[in-house]
């Protein structure tokens, strides 16, 4: 039996009394007091989440950028030192490996934030492709580190980020709070204005404790996801994966063809010139059944896809979910149906962003 | 705090027996802590036939869909709109407000198979230390 990590928080967890669920192999909260309340503290107010199961591996050496150009679809060599970019980890066939955050920390120095799952198939990944080259060092850290995200229109309010609060959309510094050494970017996964933290793991429960004497509610896994969901923003593993191109899962524009070669580029190229068969749309159920991943879309009786993530949008007040279908099924307005339970449920296709800040 | 008068089911439901052999149901605080956030029941119409521990309806959380169980046999003779139209009533209020269906009771014997509220106190309590370990 494999037990699942733990986050160097994972007492503080318990001792807050969070409900524990297992996520991509973490032992994580899935809420600490109800998944409605903590979405609503990120809509309204700030919230912090334990996303220590995010990968954090450091690729340095005075190859490091060309290597990322090779195996990223985006072009990493001319990122700025404190910029940084969302892009793909794509397959020789296109197929999506992950989505993930690189940053350009120094000269030949880059961090790589990706998600929790198949992080030993993306690790093997990257080594394949550097080889032993001395000149590219990738080194996982993981498991000696913490990372929180606090997020939501507040955050820059709070004592502990006033500091970071010139950091532009995406940027990112080293800096400390309350004397903790900590790599600070102005990012997140909740469709808010945000923060995410690294430090070492030994400052977790300090860092974590200093955000709750601020006010800020601690969230879990149940409130990331109707958050970024209704962001209408995607789950690989769930809404992409390599069995998924990034044409039809609407992430086309973290793809750079004009760029020199990169692992994936001949397929994608050859997959936009066909055009793509079916996409990934969001809808919007018209009764209050929720669909879930996995549940069968239908169009006139006849199967045409799969719900890929689903949920209630608390800010919305709605069923929404995300999934693929025939892309003469994908233009906004079109009436669908999701099985649920063995009964065709009327929905209808909708903007991917169901929610929009200050909108 | 799970009423003295009520009677609990393994599945997590309450009956609590009324005069005229009818009986009001719910869900139980340890159910509705366990779902969540609950934001959809979807319930059998008045009228309806149940049996006892088959299956009438559903709770969707916001994190999971669950089945309802009848805790007896009989016929559904009310529904809850209320609940239906709000149904955070019932992780605020799962033995008021936030009750379920009213059953006219076919076999009042039935509620005999039922835990009495001393023994399902014991029941969650178990239940809650293997969750704890």
């Amino acid at each position: 039996m494999k037990l699942s990590k733990k986050t160097p928080l994972n007492k503080l967890h318990r001792d807050l009394k969070a409900r524990m669920i297992d996520f991509a192999g973490w032992e994580l909260p899935v809420w600490f007091t109800s998944i409605l309340a903590e979405h609503r503290a990120v809509r309204s107010g700030a919230g912090m989440f334990d996303v220590s199961d995010m990968g954090r591996v450091w690729v340095s050496g005075r190859k490091a950028g060309s290597f990322l150009d090779k195996v990223l679809t985006k072009p990493a060599q001319q990122l700025e030192v404190g910029s940084a970019q969302l892009c793909l980890l794509c397959l020789e066939d296109g197929g999506i490996l992950d989505d993930l955050w690189v940053y350009c920390v120094g000269a030949d120095r880059y961090l790589i934030v990706w998600n929790a799952a198949n992080i030993e198939q993306k690790l093997d990944w990257l080594s394949r492709w550097s080889g032993s080259d001395p000149d590219i060092i990738i080194e996982d850290t993981s498991p000696d580190t913490v990372m929180l995200a606090v997020q939501g229109p507040s955050v820059c309010q709070l004592k502990n980020l006033k500091g970071v609060s010139h950091l532009p959309r995406f940027g990112h510094t080293q800096t400390k709070i309350g004397g903790l050494s900590v790599f600070v970017s102005r990012t997140g996964y909740t469709g808010e204005d945000g923060f995410e933290i690294i430090s070492d793991a030994a400052n977790a429960s300090s860092l974590w404790e200093s955000f709750m004497e601020q006010g800020v509610q601690p969230c879990g896994l149940g409130a990331r996801d109707s958050l970024r969901l209704e962001a209408g923003m995607m789950l690989c593993g769930q809404d992409m994966d390599t069995s998924t191109n990034p044409f039809e899962a609407g992430v086309g524009w973290l793809v750079d063809l004009e760029k020199g070669e990169f692992i994936g580029k001949s397929a994608l190229l050859e997959i936009k010139r066909q055009g793509i068969k079916r996409k990934l749309i969001g809808f919007q159920m018209k009764g209050r059944e929720i669909a879930r991943s996995g549940y069968k879309i239908f169009k006139s009786s006849q199967e045409v896809g799969k719900v890929t993530s689903g949920g209630y949008a608390p800010t919305l007040g709605v069923s929404i979910g995300l999934g693929y279908v025939p892309i003469e099924l994908a233009t906004i307005g079109t009436d669908i149906e999701i099985m649920i339970r063995n009964k065709p449920m009327a929905a209808q296709v909708v903007n991917k962003r169901f929610y929009k800040r200050g909108a | 705090m799970n009423p003295k008068e009520y009677k609990y089911t393994q599945e997590h439901e309450w009956i609590c027996p009324e005069s005229g052999n009818k009986g009001k149901t719910g869900l139980t605080d340890y159910a509705q802590s366990q779902l969540g956030d609950i934001v959809f029941l979807d319930l059998p119409a008045p009228g309806t036939q149940v049996e006892q521990f088959r299956k009438i309806g559903e709770v969707e959380s916001v994190k999971a869909v669950s089945d309802i169980f009848a805790p007896v046999s009989g016929k559904v003779s009310e529904v809850n709109q209320t609940a239906i139209d709000k149904p955070q009533l019932v992780n605020e209020d799962p033995y008021g407000a936030g009750w379920l269906v009213r059953l006219e009771l076919s076999k009042s014997s039935e509620l005999d198979a039922l835990m009495d509220s001393d023994k399902y106190d014991k029941f969650v309590a178990e239940l809650s230390e293997e969750e704890s370990e």
